[in-house]
């Protein structure tokens, strides 16, 4: 791991050491070092060092604008469609460093999936918006889409709800299941890391608790990485939890310790409700 | 001060600011003239509509035979139809919705997605807005220029190349507006899963605006069906039965504008049924237009 001098950020450094351990005896799926990110010239990271062990999930919180939804379109480069976003630094994912010049995003992409605030169904029918995905990348047999499909759709728990409308808009379905459609789009490319950004904010109680049971299924198979607004959805879902504020990484634990003893006060006054 | 509707006989709190019962009135008064004036030029608007369509429904429709459609143009009092001019309509707008739309599509696709706020882009905007409001006379007389003088002859061709020229940018504008109407997140969520810019472009973001590319195109169909001057210098018309797009042709437009200047009168008879089978055609595809679009929606 890349050491800094130590007066630049003392509590990052401390942090790095923990990610490795904080979901005992992973593999780290994606290693960020030393990561500095720009809008153009505001520098919204700066300096984060931190891990996302393999098969767990790390819920990513903090008040608004603090960067945690930045770092997530990092891990699959999302920021390159914007002119004038740019990072600096290192992510590793699978033995490459994926800031680097001359990768195939859309390979990166299809390793790294992503699920976004607000459900985003294409204007095509239920089962195409799965298909979509499976045929950027694979060539597959009509009879081989229709079992992908449907064990995407059984995934997600959706597929008692659509079975008989596969040929349905995918607009027609309610906003919890289309965020649900989302997923099964998102493992339908078969990725090894999910990012979610949000995944549940639009989304009224009972669907948001069906998609969190949905993540506690998925981590079996799949990396995960969830910004979330809501504190209890992090300390139900989370493994490990990373606390931004202001760009920076103040502190990443085991959910337990995070929510029971942070090493910040900073940690303590957010996650007790005293700012954010 | 904060707006109330509320009867001044309710009772205010006296550390309120106090609703004066004229102020009340005032604000009545002007609401009450707003929507007296807004009715009035509406009605005006629709009366203007209303009598043109009346008096083209009360010349027109007397002359809606069938031989009309069976009967290419003749000589006064011959008994002619308007058969040549309508198949010769349909043809030239036909072929200038195949030139015009692909062209269009593809330019409000560039300017939408990849154009973006480059120099280019903004030229192209600006050239193809200037076309959209350029004098019909002129694309004529350009198209003349280009196509009619150099081989000799009129043709249906050079017919449907001035229609094209006047669609394309109505098609342009209505594209760029549609894609831009797609919202990021969606193309984000193409991207996201692996797709190439083109695929998202094509199988995402045209899909989801098809409905209002669509119905640019079908606004297209409707402005240019019932245009005379652009068909005057380019395919001239030609009172005889042809589908031969290499020589004169004519359309329904241009025989209107011929037989309505005549001193005949069963040719202005024809003019007038003439004027009420583009109006009712361009009608028809509004409606088509507003059906869909709700079809769309649902």
């Amino acid at each position: 791991m890349n050491e800094k001098p130590t007066q630049a950020m003392p509590s990052v450094e401390v942090a790095a050491e923990a990610s490795a351990s904080a979901v005992s005896g992973r593999p780290i799926a994606i290693q960020v070092n030393n990561l500095d990110f720009y809008y153009g010239k505001a520098h919204a990271l700066h300096n984060i060092t931190m891990g996302f062990p393999e098969r767990s999930v790390t819920g990513m919180i903090g008040p608004s604008g603090c960067g945690k939804s930045t770092l997530l379109r990092v891990l699959n480069r999302m920021y390159d469609l914007y002119p004038g976003q740019r990072a600096t630094g290192e992510v590793m994912f699978a033995g490459q460093n994926i800031l680097g010049t001359g990768l195939d995003l859309n390979a990166l992409r299809s390793r790294v999936g992503m699920v976004f605030q607000k459900p985003t169904p294409f204007p095509m029918s239920i089962y195409d918006n799965i298909a979509f995905g499976i045929r950027l990348h694979e060539r597959v047999s009509r009879s081989e889409m229709d079992g992908r499909v449907e064990d995407a759709l059984r995934r997600v728990a959706l597929w008692p709800e659509v079975k008989d409308r596969l040929q349905a808009s995918a607009t027609a379905l309610s906003g919890g299941q289309q965020q649900r459609l989302c997923i099964a789009r998102t493992i339908a490319v078969r990725p090894e890391v999910i990012l979610l950004d949000e995944p549940t904010s639009a989304l009224d109680p009972v669907s948001t608790a069906r998609i969190e049971e949905l993540l506690d299924e998925l981590k079996t198979e799949f990396t995960i990485a969830i910004v979330t607004h809501n504190m209890q959805q992090a300390a139900r879902c989370a493994d490990q939890v990373a606390f931004f504020y202001l760009g920076e990484l103040v502190e990443v634990d085991s959910t337990a310790r995070m929510f029971t003893t942070p090493r910040e006060s900073r940690t303590q006054d957010y996650i007790t409700g005293r700012f954010g | 001060m904060t707006s109330s509707s509320l009867s001044p006989s309710l009772s205010q709190p006296a550390d309120r600011p106090q609703r004066s019962g004229v102020q009340a009135l005032r604000r009545k008064m002007v609401d009450k003239l707003a929507t007296g004036m807004s009715w009035l030029a509406m009605l005006i608007v629709v009366f203007v509509l209303g009598s043109i369509l009346w008096t083209l429904l009360k010349n027109g429709l007397p002359g809606l035979t069938l031989s009309l459609f069976t009967h290419s143009m003749g000589a006064p009092g011959g008994g002619g139809g308007l058969a040549n001019a309508i198949v010769g309509s349909l043809l030239q707008t036909g072929l200038s919705i195949l030139l015009g739309a692909p062209a269009g599509l593809l330019t409000g696709i560039f300017l939408a997605e990849y154009g973006a706020d480059s120099k280019l882009a903004r030229t192209v905007r600006f050239v193809s807005d200037m076309l959209l409001s350029a004098p019909s006379i002129l694309i004529g007389l350009f198209i003349y220029m280009l196509l009619v003088e150099p081989f000799g002859h009129f043709s249906g061709f050079s017919g449907a190349a001035a229609l094209s020229l006047m669609a394309m940018p109505i098609i342009v504008r209505t594209t760029e507006d549609m894609l831009r109407l797609v919202p990021v997140s969606m193309r984000e969520a193409g991207i996201a899963l692996g797709a190439a810019k083109w695929r998202v472009i094509l199988f995402i973001c045209v899909r989801a605006a098809r409905g209002g590319i669509m119905t640019g195109v079908l606004l297209a169909i409707a402005r240019v069906a019932g245009e005379t001057a652009p068909l005057l210098f380019t395919s001239l018309g030609n009172s005889e039965w042809s589908l031969d797009m290499r020589r004169p042709m004519a359309s329904l437009p241009v025989a209107i504008y011929q037989y309505a200047g005549s001193a005949y009168q069963d040719w202005m008879q024809q003019a007038w049924t003439g004027a009420l089978l583009v109006t009712m055609g361009v009608l028809i595809i509004n409606i088509v237009v507003r059906v869909g679009i709700r079809g769309g929606r649902s």
